[in-house]
């Protein structure tokens, strides 16, 4: 017995090993990747701690302690731009999920199959424009030709309401850009939700419609708590993902108009612009590893909390 | 542990609806009479369906219209005056052309190279290699939680790679997505294990049995794999703010972004000689517009439904 194990135990290890190298040299390529691509720059933030200049390099820059992040939290900055990340992520959340919840209880009422897939397809579909696009769009809509009003105002225009110039009257912004986040991705957050109502077994709403209840009731009293889950899942991790800015469309849309920076600059934007400008990298590190960490402490605890829900509800 | 219960949670959500439609149960229920609550969903979709193409449309319009026009009366549902005047600009330009070269070969080399990293090590994760599995999903999870921001990349890039005006600066920073490689892991676990154990015993290495058997049955995966990062490579334009710098080499994005900051400056436009530079700028900018929207725009029918998989793949993770 003990010996027929001995025997065939290192038939079978070297077989398993032959299969293995094969397997390591199909994980090398990603594994490079992960190594240069997400490790390297964690081992950059040394950069953080130091006086950087390029001629000595991320490693031969002489430290210089938690100078850079005194000089960022002194710099007066910091409250405005921690203030508009979550204030504007929080705006941007709460709408987009009451809005993909909305879309789904009222695309799950369209009866034909083609028209319903018809309209998912095409609300789904601002979710590809890029950032850059939106940010023509908006122009066009919010400043027109040569700064002539766009579609907006030349609308307000027929019922003599002011007319505003958008791009100078920061206090619009959060609900313009809240309002480009639910084009953006009320459709998207509506699939989601769709795909939950589909796992809702079918006799729950044969019943109800046999106690006479109404369409509407249906949606409020059996749709919407059973997606409870979901929008309980989607906001935990949205919340976790409070302190990273949607860099791109932000960016695209304000670019550096300064006069938009009370209400709309976020940490990642005004990272992009010290580096740009500045090209303090010392500095902007500090801040990269500030949000990093307050970053990662949001979404370690939303998937805690994520892991919970899971647990105990009943859909996903 | 907690790692792999989570991923589990992941497949077991995922792949059934992967391959599954959406579709609504409710619409099935019985109904007896139209109902105000069907009725003003009828409205609202169809309101926010406008809301979604209204601008889109208007940009489409605009990029026909006579700039004189637009500049007169402003924007309108149909292009009148009609005018090709950007169109003929942009293609007789050099610059769209090398926009769409860079572009292209950003997407297809990039989606390419991401596929392939991709799969491979899902497919090594997927496997649950005693001692190889588990550490390899810990290393690729971990970059989901903490990142080491922009500043470290930038030096990266510029300095350690020395990728500055490299199509591949690019490709390469955003080349796996970590959610992505899960979403591979949780379909690779749902293969039948009888298929692969048999060609295991008729002899093959595990080298050919991911490429002869676990690819070609992964073909739904990879099509939703390929068209989230295809998508994500073609949009992508931030990469190319930092590390382009030459014109010549600027995809399409970076392109359209040039012409917003420089509103008044159509010769900011690669190509655009100096006689160009009183052209119809805003005509020009929506012209460009459509047509760095447009491959998207014939793929969206098509590709869609693969989009709507992968996302639902995806839904617990967002």
């Amino acid at each position: 017995m003990q010996r027929s194990t001995t025997a065939t135990a290192p038939r079978r290890r070297r077989a398993a090993s032959r299969g293995t190298i094969g397997l390591l040299l199909l994980a090398l390529p990603g594994v490079i990747w992960f190594l240069v691509f997400a490790y390297g720059p964690m081992a950059g933030l040394v950069v953080a701690f130091k006086d950087f200049n390029v001629s000595d390099g991320i490693f031969g820059s002489p430290w210089n302690g938690l100078q850079n992040f005194v000089y960022f939290f002194s710099s007066g900055d910091a409250p405005r731009i921690v203030v508009n990340t979550i204030l504007l992520n929080a705006l941007f959340l709460a709408a987009s999920m009451a809005a993909g919840l909305l879309l789904a209880l009222m695309l799950n009422e369209i009866k034909g199959h083609v028209t319903r897939r018809f309209g998912q397809s095409v609300i789904f579909f601002p979710y590809f424009v890029s950032p850059i696009v939106i940010s023509i769009i908006l122009q066009a809509i919010l400043a027109g030709v040569g700064g002539r009003g766009g579609m907006l105002n030349d609308f307000l225009n027929v019922f003599d309401l002011p007319q505003p110039n958008w791009y100078t009257t920061p206090g619009a912004w959060p609900w313009i850009l809240t309002i480009v986040k639910v084009w953006q991705l009320g459709g998207y957050t509506s699939v989601i939700f769709l795909a939950a109502i589909t796992s809702i077994p079918e006799e729950v709403y044969e019943a109800a419609a046999l106690d006479g209840a109404s369409r509407a009731r249906m949606a409020r009293s059996i749709t919407t708590p059973l997606l409870l889950p979901t929008l309980g899942i989607l906001i935990v991790l949205g919340v976790g993902r409070i302190f990273f800015g949607d860099f791109a469309t932000i960016y695209a849309i304000v670019g550096d108009n300064g006069t938009l920076f009370p209400t709309t600059d976020v940490i990642d934007t005004y990272v992009f612009r010290s580096l740009r400008t500045v090209g303090d990298f010392g500095t902007t590190a500090a801040i990269g590893l500030f949000q990093s960490l307050v970053g990662f402490v949001f979404v370690t605890a939303a998937v805690l909390v994520q892991r919970r829900i899971d647990k105990e509800g009943s859909i996903l | 542990m907690s790692v792999e219960a989570r991923i589990d949670t992941l497949s077991d959500l995922g792949v059934e609806m992967v391959l599954d439609e959406i579709r609504p149960k409710a619409a099935k229920a019985p109904r007896r009479r139209p109902d105000a609550f069907q009725a003003t969903s009828y409205v609202v979709i169809t309101i926010f369906s406008l809301f979604c193409l209204i601008p889109l449309w208007m940009i489409v319009a605009g990029s026909f219209t006579d700039e004189s026009e637009l500049a007169a009366q402003g924007y309108s549902f149909w292009p009148a005056p009609f005018s090709l005047a950007a169109y003929q600009m942009l293609f007789t330009g050099t610059g769209l052309l090398n926009g769409y070269l860079a572009s292209l070969f950003i997407t297809v080399v990039g989606t390419a190279l991401s596929l392939t990293c991709t799969a491979s090590l899902a497919w090594v994760i997927a496997r649950r290699l005693p001692g190889i599995s588990r550490p390899l999903t810990i290393f690729a999870y971990i970059p989901m939680l903490f990142t080491g921001g922009l500043v470290p990349l930038y030096l990266l890039v510029t300095q350690v790679l020395q990728l500055s005006n490299s199509w591949f600066s690019v490709i390469l920073p955003i080349m796996l997505a970590p959610f992505l490689i899960f979403v591979a892991v949780s379909f690779f676990r749902q293969l039948p294990e009888e298929i692969l154990d048999s060609a295991r015993i008729d002899g093959a290495g595990e080298l050919r049995v991911f490429f002869q058997i676990v690819l070609p049955l992964s073909k739904p995966i990879l099509a939703v794999l390929g068209l989230f990062y295809a998508v994500t490579y073609w949009n992508e334009w931030f990469m190319a703010l930092l590390f382009i710098s030459d014109p010549d080499k600027f995809p399409l994005q970076l392109i359209l972004q040039n012409l917003i900051s420089n509103v008044t400056n159509a010769a900011s436009l690669p190509g655009a000689s100096a006689a160009q530079a009183a052209a119809p700028v805003y005509q020009l900018r929506f012209a460009m517009t459509v047509l760095t929207i447009a491959p998207i725009l014939f793929a969206y029918p098509f590709a869609q439904r693969y989009f709507v998989k992968g996302l639902t793949l995806g839904a617990s993770k967002g």
